[in-house]
C-alpha cells in the first residue's frame, strides 16, 4: 500500500474526529467534573461505545489473531473468561456509581483515598496507575507505527506512525475532554466493529468458501488449535497466569472503572454493561477467526504477531478493506491511548495536585490535569519511540501491576476491617512483586507474575488490615449508606 | 438483597471456575471439534450475558 494513501486516510481520519471533537469541546461546560466526567451525564450507548473502544485496544485484532495463531482455541477462553470478568460491575457497578454522585468523587483512586482516610491511598494508587499505564500505552502507539510501517512496506516510517497517533490522541482529548474522547470513541468503535465483521466476512468467503468451510478446513488440518492445551502454548499455567488478571480488568484498570462515574443514571449504565457485552463477544469471535483463518492460510509464519499484516497483504482482502482495517486498529489503540491520558491527568490533579495543594480553587485544578493530558502525550510518545525491552515488560506486567488494586476496591465496598496501610502495602508490594517477576522472567511454582500479585496483595491486605486500626466511623457510613440505597431499589 | 446476592455471587464463582477447567478435563481436551471447547466457552459467555441481562434489570432510573 502506498505512503501517500495511508497518509489521506489517517488524514480523514483526524479530520473527521477532529469535527466530532470540537463539536464536544462546544457543548461543554466548565470544571473538572465536566472536563474528565463529561458532567456524569453520558446517555448508555455512548458510554456503552466508549467502554468497548477504551477496553479494546490494537491487542485484539493483532495479539489475539496472533495467540490463536500459535495456541488455537485457548485464546477464545482467554477472552470469554475475560469479558465475563463484567460480573464484576454487577456488584461494584452501582456501588461506585452512588458513591461518586454522593461524595464527587473524580477518580476511583480518590474514592479509594476518602474511603481509608488516607491522602497516602490516593497518592499511592495513582502512582502505581501512572506506572503500570505509560508503557501499556507506550505499546499502543508501537503497534500502530509498526502497522503503519509494515502496512506501506516501510514507506511510512514508525515514527511517523507513532507520531500521527500521538497528536490525534492529544489533540481530540485537548479539545472537549471526556465528552470528546467520548465521542470519537463511539465514532471509533462502530468503525472497528463494522470493519472487522467485514473483514472476517471476506475472509471467510473468499479465502474458504465460507463459515462452514473455514471449520472443517481447521478441524481436519489443526485439530489441536480446536483444544486445550493445543499446540501447548495454552498450557495451564499460562491459561492462568493471562487469564486470571485480565478476568478483574473492569475493576483494576482506572480508565475503565472510571467509567463507571459516567452514566446519568443506573438505567443508562445498564445500556452500557450490556451493549459492552454485545460488542466484546462479536469483536472477540471476529479476532479469534481472524487468527485461525491465518493459521490455515498462512502456516509459516515466524511470528505471530505478523498473522494480521500478513492477512491484509493476501489477494483476498480488497486493498480498499485492509485500508479500513489498518484505521480501525488505529482507532482502536487510539481510543484506548487517549482515554488513559484522560484518566491519569484525572488523578495527577485530583489525587495528587489536590491533596498537595489544598487550598487551590478549581480553575487551578483543572488547568493542572488540562496541563497533564500533553505532558502525558509525550511521555508516552518518548517510551513508544525507545522501543525498550523493559516497556514491553512492564506493559505486559500492567495487568499483573493493576490488579493490585483489586483487594483494595473490594475492601472497600464489602469489608469495613480495612484499613490504609494495608492498602498501601498491599500496592506497593504485589506493584514490585509484579514487575520483579515479570522483568526476571521468574515463575515460581510455574505460576505466572498476575497469580503471585493477587495472592500477595490479597495477603497483605488481609493481614495488615487485621493489624492496624480501620477508619470505623467512614467505613459503617460509607457501607451502610450503600445498603440503604441498594436495599430500597432491590439491587444486589 | 444479602441472599440474592449471594446467590449470583455463587453461580457466577461456579461458572467462571467451570470455564477454567473443564476444557482442560478430558470432557473436552481430545475433542478436536467446533462443538468442542469453541462451543463451551461461547455457551459459557451468552449464559454469562443473558445473568446479567437479568441482575441489571433492577437498574432503573433512581438516584
Amino acid at each position: 500500500m502506498s505512503a501517500t494513501t495511508i497518509y489521506l486516510a489517517l488524514f480523514l481520519y483526524f479530520i473527521v474526529g477532529s469535527i466530532i471533537a470540537r463539536y464536544a469541546g462546544r457543548k461543554m461546560g466548565g470544571g473538572v467534573n465536566e472536563y474528565f466526567l463529561a458532567g456524569r451525564s453520558l446517555g448508555g450507548v455512548v458510554a456503552a461505545l466508549t467502554y468497548s473502544a477504551t477496553t479494546y485496544s490494537a491487542f485484539m485484532l493483532v495479539g489475539l489473531a496472533g495467540f490463536t495463531y500459535i495456541g488455537g482455541v485457548g485464546a477464545l477462553g482467554f477472552e470469554l473468561i475475560y469479558l465475563s470478568g463484567l460480573v464484576l460491575v454487577a456488584f461494584f457497578g452501582p456501588r461506585l456509581w452512588l458513591v461518586g454522585k454522593r461524595y464527587n468523587y473524580l477518580t476511583p483512586t480518590e474514592m479509594l483515598g476518602d474511603r481509608y482516610q488516607s491522602k497516602a491511598v490516593a497518592v499511592v494508587s495513582a502512582v502505581a496507575a501512572v506506572i503500570f499505564l505509560i508503557p501499556y500505552s507506550a505499546v499502543q502507539l508501537i503497534g500502530i507505527g509498526a502497522l503503519v510501517e509494515g502496512i506501506s512496506g516501510g514507506t511510512v516510517p514508525f515514527l511517523a506512525g507513532v507520531g500521527i497517533a500521538s497528536f490525534i490522541a492529544v489533540y481530540w482529548t485537548w479539545t472537549g475532554g471526556l465528552r470528546a474522547v467520548a465521542w470519537t470513541d463511539s465514532l471509533q468503535a462502530a468503525v472497528m466493529l463494522i470493519v472487522a465483521v467485514l473483514s472476517v466476512v471476506f475472509i471467510a468467503y473468499r479465502g474458504f468458501g465460507g463459515f462452514g468451510n473455514l471449520f472443517t478446513a481447521l478441524e481436519s488440518q489443526y485439530p489441536a488449535w480446536l483444544t486445550v492445551p493445543g499446540p501447548g502454548f495454552f498450557n495451564i499455567h499460562a491459561f492462568i497466569g493471562l487469564t486470571l488478571p485480565w478476568f478483574f480488568f473492569s475493576l483494576s484498570n482506572p480508565q475503565v472503572s472510571q467509567r463507571l462515574f459516567m452514566p446519568r443514571s443506573l438505567a443508562q449504565m445498564r445500556i452500557m454493561v450490556m451493549g459492552f457485552l454485545i460488542f466484546g463477544f462479536i469483536y472477540t469471535l471476529v479476532s479469534i477467526l481472524w487468527g485461525f483463518s491465518a493459521r490455515l492460510l498462512l502456516p509459516d509464519l515466524e511470528v505471530a504477531d505478523a498473522a494480521t499484516p500478513a492477512l491484509l497483504g493476501l489477494d483476498i482482502v480488497p486493498a480498499s478493506v485492509a485500508l479500513l482495517v489498518m484505521l480501525g486498529i488505529s482507532a482502536a489503540a487510539v481510543s484506548t491511548v487517549n482515554s488513559i491520558i484522560l484518566t491519569l491527568s484525572s488523578m495527577i490533579t485530583r489525587d495528587v495536585f489536590k491533596n498537595i495543594r489544598e487550598d487551590s480553587i478549581a480553575h487551578q485544578e483543572l488547568l493542572v490535569g488540562r496541563i497533564f493530558v500533553p505532558l502525558f502525550t509525550v511521555l508516552i510518545l518518548g517510551f513508544a519511540t525507545l522501543r525498550l525491552d523493559l516497556i514491553a515488560a512492564l506493559s505486559v506486567a500492567s495487568s499483573a501491576g493493576l490488579l493490585v488494586m483489586v483487594p483494595a476496591l473490594i475492601g472497600a465496598f464489602f469489608w469495613k476491617r480495612g484499613t490504609a496501610p494495608a492498602v498501601i502495602l498491599s500496592v506497593v508490594g504485589g506493584g514490585i512483586v509484579a514487575t520483579v517477576l515479570q522483568y526476571s522472567g521468574l515463575k515460581p511454582f510455574g505460576f505466572w507474575p498476575g497469580v503471585w500479585s493477587g495472592v500477595i496483595s490479597t495477603i497483605l491486605f488481609v493481614g495488615v488490615s487485621l493489624l492496624t486500626r480501620a477508619p470505623e466511623n467512614k467505613a459503617e457510613e460509607f457501607i451502610g449508606y450503600l445498603q440503604e440505597e441498594l436495599d430500597s431499589k432491590e439491587v444486589i | 438483597m444479602k441472599k440474592k446476592r449471594i446467590f449470583w455471587a455463587g453461580l457466577f464463582f461456579l461458572m467462571i471456575l467451570a470455564a477454567f477447567v473443564i476444557p482442560y478435563t478430558p470432557l473436552l481436551n481430545d475433542l478436536n471439534r467446533v462443538y468442542g471447547a469453541f462451543l463451551f466457552w461461547n455457551i459459557f459467555a451468552l449464559i454469562v450475558i443473558v445473568c446479567l441481562g437479568i441482575i441489571t434489570s433492577k437498574w432503573r432510573d433512581l438516584g
